[in-house]
């Protein structure tokens, strides 16, 4: 698949509407797309056992125009085998949405490989409005449908997978705030002469701080409690 | 809801023949029982019940979209 994307997956309660959300998001007109309709949903009564539709849209070969994608330029595609990896994660993910019965659109693309991870991840961005319910507390949420998401690829594909779920950008978002806390904490730990801790936190966003701090020269950070009790200390340097 | 859970326990068990979700009024919320096959328990539960809590998160989500609330067993 070239880049900019050709192809994306919509979740919404019609297919009409879900064809005109995914040329625009595609950038552009929806006769210039090939629908391929996963599933047509279900009306319920009184919005009972209704199920919403899923479409794939794939911009058509002889499209001539230029398409004018949402964003997420310079994103790595790799081919081949890779491609499986990101068709059925994006399905995974829309298959688990539906169910949720929240209506979202899903683009999928390759990261940048890490410093401390062996997999290439692969991220999968959820955007619709009102999206907030699937982030939930201290991102609670979203790493559910993130744990669980890799867990169902991995089987399928019978390897582990390196899977990034984001919801409009959150991740990116929350990172940035995490090492402006760092920073801010790791001043104030020096100013006062005394160890900062913080509220407990998840792995990943402990994680985020331990290596905003991994170099800095005044302080050291290490995380104390246990499970969801966990938080990290920031420790002045004697 | 009960379409989510199904789906997330027979995409992770070796045996999705022996998946069944039963669904059941209780206090005002819906109890959903999610039994699997005995060599599959590990699989719906994880690590420190991992992955059952991660179908509750999620599976609230699924029960708030309908305005309701929901409980998951797995029995």
């Amino acid at each position: 698949m070239a880049d900019p994307k050709t192809s994306i997956e919509i979740i919404s309660p019609s297919i009409e509407e879900a064809v005109s959300r995914g040329a625009a998001e595609l950038g552009v007109p929806e006769d210039a797309v090939e629908v391929e309709v996963l599933d047509e949903g279900k009306k319920g009564f009184l919005g009972l056992g209704n199920r919403q539709a899923r479409v794939r849209m794939t911009i058509r070969d002889d499209f001539e125009g230029q398409p004018i994608p949402a964003d997420r330029s310079g994103a790595v595609q790799p081919e081949g085998e890779e491609d499986e990896v990101l068709v059925v994660t994006r399905e995974t993910v829309g298959e688990l949405l539906q169910r949720m019965g929240v209506e979202a659109e899903l683009s999928a693309y390759w990261g940048e490989k890490d410093e401390n991870s062996r997999l290439v991840p692969l991220h999968v961005d959820i955007h619709g409005s009102d999206l907030s319910i699937l982030i939930g507390r201290r991102g609670e949420t979203l790493s559910a449908l993130q744990y669980i998401t890799r867990l169902i690829v991995g089987k399928e594909l019978q390897r582990p997978v390196g899977v990034v779920v984001d919801v409009e950008g959150y991740r990116g978002r929350r990172e940035q705030q995490l090492r402006q806390l760092a920073r801010r904490m790791a001043s104030q730990a020096v100013e006062r002469g005394k160890t900062m801790t913080l509220e407990p936190m998840p792995p990943n966003e402990r994680r985020i701080i331990h290596i905003e701090l991994r170099d800095h020269a005044q302080v050291y950070t290490e995380s104390v409690g246990e499970g969801d009790r966990r938080k990290l200390t920031i420790i002045v340097r004697s | 809801m009960d379409e989510l859970i199904e789906y997330i326990a027979k995409s992770l068990v070796e045996d999705p023949t022996q998946v069944r979700v039963s669904t059941h009024p209780r206090h005002g919320e819906v109890h959903l029982e999610l039994s699997v096959a005995d060599e599959d328990m590990g699989r719906v539960i994880g690590r420190k019940g991992r992955v059952a809590n991660s179908m509750r998160a999620l599976l609230r989500v699924a029960a708030s979209q309908r305005g309701e609330r929901a409980s998951l067993e797995i029995t």
